[in-house]
């Protein structure tokens, strides 16, 4: 036992020096084994609720199909777990009754953790939130709220603050802010899964090294969204997702009116978002189809596009400007008119705007041209490294966010030729 | 020249697999040696199994080694009746850290009782909480022991329970509510900063004064009782404010010191709501961090459509005010340890913030 160990120190040694990838390992690579299992039915809901408060380490517990009504559930300080069912349509927890705290199920402080194979459904709060764990993965779940309005909880599958994520095969549904929200965590991989009916489908905030692929997230108010906040525990940037199928999303923005901050939240992604890149940096949007999201297929913009003060906020966790964006080969097409919930929402009147400034269809990539030439006081064309490379015309407009307060000033432009990838 | 580069590398490679090998070995004897030192602790299954209290264990009349000891400000839980102990192994001292909790030794108890007044005026029991220090891994551990109907014992409870009770406030008015002992997760989750866990209430600062039932100022008397080395000079220990003493304390020094008992053990760097970037500990001075004109991260709708976490001069606006006076799963804070309003903590936050100068805030 203790050579194999030393062996596997050694590979691990050798491997440094090979620059292993640092990358999530497949839930089927890591094929872990526990020393405990344990199995219960429904209606031993008590016995689960008491099982999860005496874990101990590497121990597994599967829930029989059936339905399973609980308060809350907590996992806590504890590592090498999993917490599973017998499939998505088999297993369901239902946490209507929640009567205390934030969310149906909380994990916090385990490495090693496996959540999969059930549908988890209806809390007061958030359906499952991991906060401050290492090694997570989240496969085939369904995370839903029966009606999807401002009463729902804010996350369905929500980690934060982990390290090393891999969430797979689920689908997230009524949440009133994102559906699949990655928030403060290193090195996240979110694919094959889907998300509809939320306000924001999937959300990678202030999450470095996140990878975003085969993810179908449609008729939400907004796909996708890549978020940098400030007054963050860490700074995001190095996103990519392709192979996605982002379409259809033009939900009225259900969020509780301002319940997400007037100039951070998710309240402000309008009505027919495709993907909103906002104050993040390093990111990569490729061979995406990107379809029907009638207001902005691709959004790029500033903290200062929705917070005047954001130059005050900036530290080493944030920088308001977003740098190195690099859109190619998508397949990106808008239908011919706004969603009618745009017309009702703060930003989606802006587009708007833009759209009856430029006297013709809004392009399908809207940036707000804010750079950072208003720190260096510049005048390059294109000095944040926005690269983009899309076949077709109306691709692109700058849309001169700094001066629409002046309409005789206020000039977007169309031309794409400085944001063209060399 | 190349050749020579590669040659360095790779005994690079080999000499740094040995040092992996050899620091695998005295891993190896380090475990080994852990494993051969004192067993987990395991927590009794009565309260009264520890011997703490003499007499009938409802009137918790300590042994002479269990110290009693009172917190300048509280946490609020559901105008609950606490008596607080600790429980120092033989011959063994406490000792002074200037920052956060006491340095216990190992094997210390820490016993807080939670009891609440009923309409007869009595004293009732409910739940007593234990935290101890393992000596096996130097870790605390938490135990919630359930009193029974007659008064007569608690018992080893870790699922947390919902009693329904009627209990007196502090102005005598009855409130009927359920209480919710916590689970022992709950318990970790305000515990826990940077996932260690960890004593919130025995700071040197909320320590420091003299409580009702003590002839002096308590640190001092356990210092010259030597129960506390390392004591300095008391002008030189901070004093956390007691919230309800407004003769010697400004309202925001008592509005600081309440944030700080009440929600800084999870809203500080390290705390369960780090994410939330609202840090409210008594010596925070950022105006963001203490959400002065700060957005929410992700409160949700538990930000019941305010935009700002504290709006100085509008307290009806800030949701820090918002939160405290609700008791809705998902909106109230703390969003454990109470089920009802304190109503006399939302009115000293809601002065706190109405006496702030307006600033003006950007229109949107």
């Amino acid at each position: 036992m203790r050579n194999h160990f030393c062996l596997s120190a050694v590979i691990a040694a050798c491997c440094l020096f090979a620059s292993c990838s640092n990358l999530p390992k497949d839930a089927a690579e890591k094929a872990p084994e526990y020393a405990t299992e344990l199995t219960f039915n429904p209606g031993e809901e008590s016995k689960i609720v008491e099982a999860l408060l005496s874990l101990k380490a590497n121990t597994s517990i599967l829930l029989k199909a059936g339905k399973y009504s609980f308060d809350n559930l907590s996992i806590a300080q504890v590592n090498h777990i999993a917490l599973k069912g017998e499939g998505k349509d088999k297993t369901i927890l239902d946490f209507s009754g929640q009567s205390q705290g934030g969310e149906g199920i909380r994990i916090t402080n385990v490495i090693g953790l496996t959540v999969s194979d059930m549908t988890i459904r209806d809390s007061k709060g958030d359906l499952l939130k991991i906060n401050k764990s290492r090694d997570v993965v989240v496969a085939n779940l369904n995370a839903v709220w029966k009606t999807a309005d401002s009463t729902s909880g804010g996350y369905a599958i929500y980690p934060v603050m982990c390290n090393n994520v891999l969430i797979e095969n689920c689908y997230a549904e009524g949440s009133s802010d994102a559906g699949i929200y990655v928030g403060q965590s290193d090195s996240a991989v979110v694919r094959n899964c889907k998300a509809a009916k939320n306000v924001a489908g999937c959300e990678i905030e202030n999450t470095t090294n996140a990878l975003v692929y085969n993810n179908e997230f449609y008729n939400n108010t907004a796909g996708f969204l890549i978020f940098d906040l400030p007054g963050l525990s860490k700074r995001g940037g190095h996103v990519k997702a392709y192979d996605n199928y982002f379409h259809d999303n033009n939900f009225r923005n259900f969020a509780k009116a301002g319940s997400f901050g007037t100039s951070w939240g998710v309240g402000n992604a309008s009505p027919g978002s495709g993907v909103i890149i906002l104050a993040t940096s390093h990111i990569e949007l490729y061979q995406n189809r990107i379809i029907n999201n009638n207001s902005s297929a691709i959004t790029i913009a500033s903290g200062f596009a929705v917070d005047e003060k954001a130059a005050e906020k900036i530290n080493d966790n944030y920088a308001p400007i977003s740098q190195d964006i690099k859109i190619h080969n998508n397949t990106i097409e808008m239908g011919p008119e706004f969603p009618a919930p745009a017309y009702d929402h703060h930003i989606g009147k802006l587009l708007v705007a833009i759209q009856q400034k430029l006297n013709k269809r809004i392009p399908v990539i809207m940036y707000d041209g804010i750079s950072s030439n208003i720190m260096t006081k510049g005048t390059a064309a294109n000095p944040d490294g926005i690269c983009i490379n899309q076949p077709g015309d109306n691709i692109f407009v700058n849309a001169d966010f700094l001066n629409m307060q002046h309409p005789e000033k206020w000039s977007p432009a169309t031309d794409i030729t400085a944001y063209t990838c060399k | 020249m190349k050749k020579i580069s590669f040659f360095t590398l790779l005994s690079g490679v080999i000499l740094g697999s040995l040092a992996v090998m050899q620091s695998c070995g005295s891993g190896a004897q380090k475990k080994e040696e852990t494993v051969k030192g004192s067993a987990p602790l395991e927590f009794r299954e009565k309260l009264s199994d520890y011997g703490f209290f003499v007499g009938k264990l409802s009137s918790l009349q300590p042994q002479s080694n269990v110290i009693p000891y009172e917190l300048a400000t509280p946490l609020f839980t559901d105008y609950a009746v606490k008596d607080r102990f600790i429980v120092l192994p033989e011959g063994k001292q406490m000792r002074y850290v200037a920052e956060g909790a006491l340095d216990f030794p190992d094997s210390t108890f820490i016993i807080k009782n939670f009891a609440y007044t009923n309409t007869n005026h009595e004293k009732i029991m409910i739940e007593t909480r234990i935290l101890v220090k393992d000596p096996s891994d130097k870790q605390w551990k938490v135990m919630d022991y359930l009193w029974n109907a007659e008064q007569t014992e608690a018992v080893k409870h870790i699922t947390g329970a919902k009693l329904p009770i009627t209990l007196l406030d502090d102005n005598g008015k009855a409130v009927s509510t359920v209480y919710q002992m916590p689970n022992t997760n709950d318990c970790k989750r305000c515990h826990i900063k940077n996932d260690v866990l960890t004593p919130i209430g025995p700071k040197a600062r909320n320590l420091n004064f003299t409580p009702a039932a003590m002839p002096a100022n308590q640190l001092a008397v356990w210092a010259s009782r030597g129960l506390l080395k390392g004591l300095p000079d008391l002008k030189a220990v901070e004093q956390l404010p007691d919230w309800k003493d407004s003769r010697h304390f400004s309202l925001e020094q008592r509005a600081r010191a309440y944030l700080d008992v009440n929600c800084a053990h999870c809203h500080t760097k390290g705390g369960d709501a780090y994410n939330t970037g609202l840090f409210l500990e008594y010596e925070q001075q950022e105006p963001h961090y203490l959400g002065i004109g700060k957005e929410p991260v992700s409160a949700g709708s538990g930000a019941g459509g305010l935009n700002i976490d504290i709006i100085p001069g509008d307290p009806e606006h800030s949701i820090l005010a918002y939160r405290m006076n609700s008791t809705e799963p998902a909106t109230a804070m703390p969003e454990l340890a109470r089920t009802i309003i304190h109503k006399e903590g939302v009115q000293l936050i809601t002065e706190w913030i109405k006496s702030m100068p307006k600033q003006k805030v950007p229109a949107k």
